[in-house]
């Protein structure tokens, strides 16, 4: 009952995001400032989600070697800087983890 | 200059997201294993994708709902990372404007980063544009029904993965694809980083509330730097 809900209301926001502009208001109406902080959302929002994911795997901080995550995490990121390819970083950090994985036992 | 049909531009549209597929499709056969590690059911997982079509929001719902999460905080957490939608719906409105409110939602409904990135780039192009919009249902419909696929298949197969695959790495080292061409400006690096640090030192607040707190941070800081480089 209680997924049904998350669903739907996902299902309801993700739409409203994505029709704000295009349904309801027009952008032009908007202050610069709030377009521009707009610009900075999917280099906030990504980091945020991917800092975590590389330095706090079982929930809590490790930048420790005993961590082979943030390693291969860090290699994705210089393959994505040099590639354009999306599937680069996906190609190149996910071996490395496997590899770091291996050499640790 | 002759005006391409629409069936020219629905078929040049699902042409041209054909590489973008190549990454889609791994990245939605996670968010289909995710959704059953998570505890849903095939059913409530499929329904997820179907509706809410977007890769970010449905792996953060699926972390959420494994967690225990209040539903609300779950909302509030998959409308935070689908802010940069109400960017892209800025951006293309204009191009959208004369088509009928129906043909409007439907673009909205479908709209991905991927068929953002291609609408803006076929809307610069030269030439007439009148049937444009072709284009842009060509490709992200394509995507759509590829997603739902590979989501399925995720679904499917996704009990029979091991665990020491760590496929739940494969979605970070996609948020990592999606971050580095974000990144374009000095300012688009300050909130990055100072994002980065902040979900990280505010980890321990409750119901994942680090993911907003950051996410403003990051914001705040990009402004900052944007407007120290303006005053100058």
């Amino acid at each position: 009952m209680k997924t049904w809900l998350v669903i739907l209301g996902v299902a309801l926001v993700t739409f409203l995001l994505r029709a704000s502009f295009l349904l309801f208001a027009n952008p032009h109406r908007f202050p610069h400032a709030f377009r521009q902080a707009l610009t900075f959302v999917p280099p906030a929002v990504l980091a945020a989600i991917v800092a975590p994911g590389l330095l706090m795997p079982q929930g809590a901080f490790d930048p420790t070697l005993a961590n082979p995550r943030w390693i291969a995490g860090l290699v994705a990121l210089a393959v994505a800087m040099r590639l354009r390819n999306p599937l680069a970083p996906i190609a190149a950090g996910l071996p490395a983890l496997w590899l770091l994985q291996w050499a640790m036992g | 200059m002759t005006l391409p049909s629409p069936r020219d531009e629905l078929i040049a549209g699902a042409h041209a997201i054909a590489p973008v597929l190549l990454g889609a499709v791994p990245f939605g056969f996670v968010a289909g294993v995710a959704a059953i590690a998570s505890g849903l059911t095939p059913l409530e997982g499929m329904a997820l994708s179907v509706l809410s079509f977007s890769g970010i929001a449905q792996l953060i719902v699926c972390q959420l709902i494994a967690a225990g999460s209040p539903a609300l905080v779950a909302i509030a957490a998959a409308g935070v990372v689908s802010l940069r939608h109400m960017m892209y719906s800025a951006a293309i409105a204009p191009h959208l404007a004369h088509l009928s409110p129906r043909w409007r939602a439907l673009l909205a409904f479908l709209m991905t980063d991927q068929s953002f990135a291609m609408t803006v780039k076929h809307f610069s192009e030269p030439g007439e544009r009148r049937n444009r919009h072709w284009y842009v249902l060509g490709s992200s419909a394509t995507l759509y029904l590829a997603w739902q696929a590979a989501v399925a298949i995720g679904i499917l197969l996704g009990a029979q993965v091991p665990a020491h695959w760590s496929l739940d790495f494969a979605v970070v080292l996609t948020f990592i694809a999606l971050l580095v061409p974000a990144v374009r400006t000095r300012a688009d690096l300050a909130a990055a980083i100072v994002a980065a640090g902040m979900a990280l030192a505010a980890a321990g607040l409750p119901f994942r509330l680090a993911l907003v707190v950051a996410s403003v941070a990051g914001i705040a800081a990009g402004m900052a730097i944007e407007l120290g480089r303006k005053h100058k």
